[in-house]
């Protein structure tokens, strides 16, 4: 099978697709090579290269298909003709000769784009009017390609046009995917990663035990760091800490940020994190190593919305990252919605900082069975045991602590089936109003649990 | 009861009014036992705060639920929990919250030293944020709180025997301290879960103006 063709063999009709007997019928001074996706991926490094001089940044798909973010660069180079004319020439130079650019709204449009260029680049003015045009195979799902046809949409024209609820309902996530793209919503360009020696480190003999010596020497380290990242364009999100001490100890923490660490900023961070081991006699004996880590490089920035006040945004930013450092990334946490029928389950948890992940149950679903607002102020971690009295099916005394408190008021059971598949028994939950508050709680394969209290 | 039912029910908003707690540098307490009602409450006083930047509760148990704030109005990226069990770690922690948030709600754990408190104070002051302080035990030092709000009782609503669920409930708060000027005021809060929650100024002790 042919995967990839020059363009001389192009010329003599060969195309990728193409069996190799084919492609030799039709011209037979044809060369063919075995592929070898590690030397084409070291080939086109120096055309990666080339292009990354110009503008930083750029995302390798593939051994010979790049994406080049250009927002920036458009303006730097005085608009989009002359930018891509200079990314042509910088490509042919870089041995890249016959190479096809397109210039769109995303990489989607872009790729199709340079497909369809012939022997000079194609800037798209108008990428949405491109798309509509293109049938619905250049999508790459066959399958969908084949029941949308069915249906009468040909063209990612007629695809954007319908409703994305109901492509959504008909094909599931790749059918969204599908109708963003067709719609000319596409994601923006992720930036090859860095090399993995950009870490920094101090080694101090004698180890140092003052803070302020190590404050010093983390300023310079995080402009070392800084410095380092500087010339592939990346700012990291996330830094890692290490120290260690004399006898080969080592503490490490990560600190995370919405907005990319500058030099100051990671000076700040570390001068904190030391601070909080040294106080909890974290690093004995001294800290002897320094090391500082970028984990993370992406470009992901973050906006301020209208009426967010940038100071006092960083005076909180501060705060919080400063009770980070004493009581770790996993304590400071922040919450969202998410489906769920007890309390506890309404709540999706994540790390202050760090951008979370998408609810794993849909909190607009309606959840038949689940408990009625308004919710409990407390659930705790795990469902405690409660010792109830029973009278018939009624209850009627709790035990709080030491005492046992009469059940004036009680509502329920709320039957949760439970995961049954995962082995989770059904339960039922009581809501009970005694004289010392309200709480919720569930009765399991016979045995009662506190799930909640109402305060 | 009667006054109750005559008094004009007035939004969330207007509580700093009724009782001007919630403020940039002041601490409110919180005072009362479990289940008096009182997290839901502190909650849903955040959610004026929580306007004009991200809130903070410092969670000694680690049972907080956030639905219930943002029941009561704080939007859901607005609110942070730091969950903090080590007692030795609670005043620092609580420290550095208040130097950058506009409020913090943070449970005191039991024991807590007064001359801590009182620097905690001091800092919510100087850095004018509000700090809530809800003790998980006894009492807070006298003086400390710019206004303390007491839990005398709860009633629930909507459950009868066996039947119904909890809508809603009707809490009855003493004020004291220099928020309301020396003398005591009784509250009463209506909470149905739905909206933030009501303040029925009860008893004549206040004032004509703030009386909403």
């Amino acid at each position: 099978m042919v995967l990839a063709v020059n363009g001389l063999a192009a010329a003599a009709g060969v195309a990728a697709g193409m069996r190799r007997r084919q492609a030799e019928a039709l011209c037979p001074a044809v060369v063919t090579l075995a592929a070898d996706p590690a030397a084409d991926a070291a080939a086109f490094e120096v055309v990666a290269t080339a292009v990354e001089d110009l503008v930083p940044r750029v995302e390798v798909a593939d051994p010979g298909l790049l994406f080049v973010p250009v927002s920036g660069a458009v303006g730097y180079y005085g608009g989009e003709v002359p930018l891509v004319a200079r990314v042509a020439a910088a490509v042919d130079e870089a041995g890249g000769q016959g190479g096809r650019l397109g210039l769109a709204d995303g990489p989607f449009a872009a790729r199709l784009a340079a497909a369809a260029a012939g022997d000079g680049p194609v800037v798209l003015a108008d990428t949405r009017a491109f798309l509509a045009s293109l049938d619905v195979a250049v999508l790459g799902r066959e399958e969908m390609a084949a029941t949308l046809r069915w249906l009468g949409v040909t063209t990612l024209g007629a695809l954007a046009a319908l409703p994305r609820e109901a492509v959504a309902s008909r094909f599931g996530l790749p059918g969204l995917e599908a109708h963003r793209l067709a719609a000319g919503e596409d994601r923006g360009v992720r930036p090859r990663s860095l090399p993995e020696d950009l870490a920094v480190e101090e080694r101090f003999d004698p180890p140092l035990r003052d803070l302020e010596q190590a404050a010093f020497a983390a300023r310079s380290l995080a402009h070392r760091l800084i410095e380092g990242l500087g010339p592939w364009g990346g700012a990291p999100h996330r830094v890692v800490v290490e120290a260690g001490s004399p006898s080969g100890e080592t503490r490490s923490r990560t600190w995370r940020s919405a907005d990319p660490f500058g030099e100051a900023e990671v000076a700040e961070r570390v001068r904190w994190q030391l601070r909080a081991w040294v106080e909890s006699g974290g690093v004995p004996g001294g800290l002897a190593v320094l090391r500082l880590a970028p984990a993370d490089r992406s470009d992901r920035g973050r906006q301020l919305s209208l009426g967010e006040d940038a100071a006092s945004e960083l005076e909180a930013t501060r705060a919080l990252a400063r009770a980070q450092a004493l009581v770790g990334p996993e304590a400071v946490l922040q919450a969202r919605p998410q489906g769920g029928r007890r309390p506890g389950e309404r709540v999706q948890w994540h790390r202050w900082g760090e951008p979370a992940a998408p609810p794993d149950r849909d909190p607009r679903a309606p959840w038949p069975g689940r408990l009625p607002g308004p919710s409990p102020a407390l659930v705790p971690p795990a469902p405690r045991p409660l010792e109830v009295e029973w009278d018939g099916g009624s209850p009627e005394r709790v035990r709080l602590g030491s005492r046992w408190e009469p059940v004036l008021a009680w509502a329920g059971p709320w039957r949760q089936t439970g995961r049954w598949w995962a082995g989770e028994g059904p339960a039922d939950c009581y809501q009970v109003v005694t004289s010392a508050g309200a709480l919720l709680f569930e009765v399991r394969d016979g045995s009662c649990y506190l799930a909640a209290v109402y305060d | 009861m009667a006054e109750a039912a005559r008094a004009e029910v007035v939004a969330l908003e207007a509580f700093p009014r009724v009782v001007p707690g919630v403020e940039p540098g002041r601490v409110l307490g919180l005072v009362g036992p479990p289940g008096s009602g009182l997290t839901r409450l502190g909650l849903a006083l955040l959610a004026g705060p929580a306007r004009r930047g991200p809130v903070a509760v410092v969670d000694v148990r680690g049972w907080l639920c956030p639905p219930a704030a943002w029941e009561a109005g704080v939007a859901p990226e607005r609110l942070v929990v730091v969950r903090c069990p080590e007692r030795s770690l609670w005043g620092r922690v609580t420290a550095a919250l208040l130097e950058g948030l506009p409020a913090v709600y943070a449970e005191v754990p039991a024991g807590a030293d007064e001359a801590l408190l009182r620097r905690l104070g001091a800092l919510a002051r100087a850095r004018r944020s509000a700090l809530l302080l809800r003790p998980l035990r006894g009492a807070l030092p006298s003086g400390l709180a710019h206004l303390n709000l007491m839990g005398e009782a709860v009633r629930w609503e909507g459950a009868g025997s066996g039947h119904g669920r909890i809508t809603g409930r009707r809490l009855t708060l003493r004020a004291a301290g220099r928020g309301v000027g020396g003398s005591e005021q009784v509250l009463e809060v209506l909470d149905d879960g739905s909206d933030a929650l009501r303040v029925v100024p009860r008893l004549a002790a206040a004032p004509a103006g703030r009386a909403v």
